[in-house]
């Protein structure tokens, strides 16, 4: 059963990104201002909703999850490192994505106001947590220090999702998540938009999922390169 | 992998064996070596982008009401204007464009250089890069405009529908 299901999550994720395409891109219709760059709210919005809330939401859970004593293990630090991996493509293409849908409706590609530049921070301080994963330590004294910082760094994701609010940006606001929680689009846009944000997120679960289990048979592998050098060791031990 | 317990086995080994503790002594001090570069480098990088962008970020735009209540201080300073471009007043020049930008009932002529993007038209919410032509006069110089769209998405047209044959009217 968990095995059909692990196997099924990439091919449902995959579809599921498909018909978000062919949603966007052929049966929604065009906006009145936008034209046809509107399409790029099934794509955008996603991934960043992935990179911010799931990725760093993860990443936060099981660092806090690793820190507890109670619940103290390597699962969470190896599940938060592999959250934190995928985080980075999403964020980098949020703000690859982000910056094509600004060159025709802005005019810019660039510009520094606080939910881009808060953005940019969250790519570099998830680079930073892997920069700092590849400094060699004992697996828990990794561990602790990278769920210390997954913790520190988390401190972004509120920073960014407010920044439309508390500060002036040239960025819009929340088109569903917003204030008054009243959605600003409808019919097939928003059920496209709906769409594209459980397929990404299944994208996601699906990568991380085999990133896991990457992770984890590397360090079998390493283990057990470690018990044979062991034997070895004992074994010339016992030579007089 | 199997061949580290044969291979120890052997005389070969012995050297390697004896420099086995010396590795991990000579290596103490570089984790540490590396744990502060990593730190400085995150820190270094957070905090460019923190003086580069919040520190202009914070304050982005002035509104129309704001740019003309301190334009004694603002002078001839550059600075981003926010505020709906009027409709009926954008006018095509040599050089770009001319139109107001208002906000409420007060507006600020605006001479543009180079093109607009694709979505400027009358009735947009823009923010202008540029400064005051001198400190008497109200024209806003810009050489930047970037188009802020609001966070509704509409269908263009609402009431069309295809036709049998596919055609659209």
């Amino acid at each position: 059963m968990r095995t059909a299901l692990r196997k099924s999550i990439g091919p449902l994720s995959a579809v599921l990104v498909a018909v978000t395409a062919w949603l966007g891109l052929f049966v929604t219709p065009a906006d009145k201002d936008q034209g046809d760059y509107v399409r790029l709210v099934y794509i955008h919005p996603a991934m960043a909703w992935v990179a911010l809330y799931v990725a760093f939401g993860m990443a936060a859970v099981c660092s806090l999850l690793y820190l507890w004593k109670r619940t103290r293990s390597l699962r969470f630090d190896r599940l938060a490192a592999a959250a934190v991996e995928v985080g980075v493509v999403f964020t980098i293409l949020t703000l690859i994505t982000g910056s094509i849908w600004g060159r025709p409706t802005w005019g810019v590609w660039w510009t520094w106001d606080a939910r881009l530049t808060s953005t940019a921070v969250l790519a570099v301080l998830f680079l930073g947590y892997l920069a700092l994963r590849r400094v060699p330590a004992e697996a828990h004294v990794r561990a602790r220090r990278s769920a210390v910082f997954a913790l520190l760094a988390a401190v972004n994701v509120p920073i960014i999702h407010f920044s439309v609010i508390w500060w002036q940006t040239l960025h819009q606001g929340a088109t569903v998540l917003n204030p008054n929680l009243s959605p600003t689009i409808h019919g097939i846009m928003a059920w496209t938009l709906l769409l594209s944000f459980i397929a990404f997120t299944l994208l996601f679960a699906w990568m991380v999922t085999v990133r896991y289990e990457i992770e984890t048979l590397r360090e079998d592998d390493h283990d057990a390169d470690l018990a044979v050098a062991i034997a070895a060791r004992k074994a010339e031990g016992a030579q007089p | 992998m199997s061949e580290a317990p044969q291979a120890a086995t052997t005389d070969g080994t012995t050297p390697v064996v004896a420099s086995a503790p010396a590795v991990p002594t000579r290596r103490l001090g570089r984790p540490k070596v590396r744990l502060a570069l990593v730190g400085l480098v995150i820190v270094a990088a957070v905090g460019f982008l923190l003086i580069k962008g919040l520190g202009s970020s914070l304050d982005y735009f002035k509104t129309v009401d704001q740019a003309l209540a301190t334009k004694q201080s603002i002078g001839t300073s550059t600075f981003r204007l926010e505020g709906m471009v009027k409709a009926g007043t954008v006018t095509r020049t040599s050089t770009g464009a001319s139109f107001e930008v208002a906000q409420g009932g007060r507006s600020i002529p605006v001479e543009n250089h180079g093109s607009p993007p694709q979505l400027f038209k009358g009735g947009m919410p823009v923010i202008v890069v540029g400064h005051f032509r001198s400190s008497s006069s109200s024209v806003f110089e810009s050489s930047e405009i970037m188009v802020k769209h609001t966070s509704s998405y509409i269908e263009k047209n609402p009431k069309r529908v295809k036709a049998s044959d596919g055609s659209v009217n």
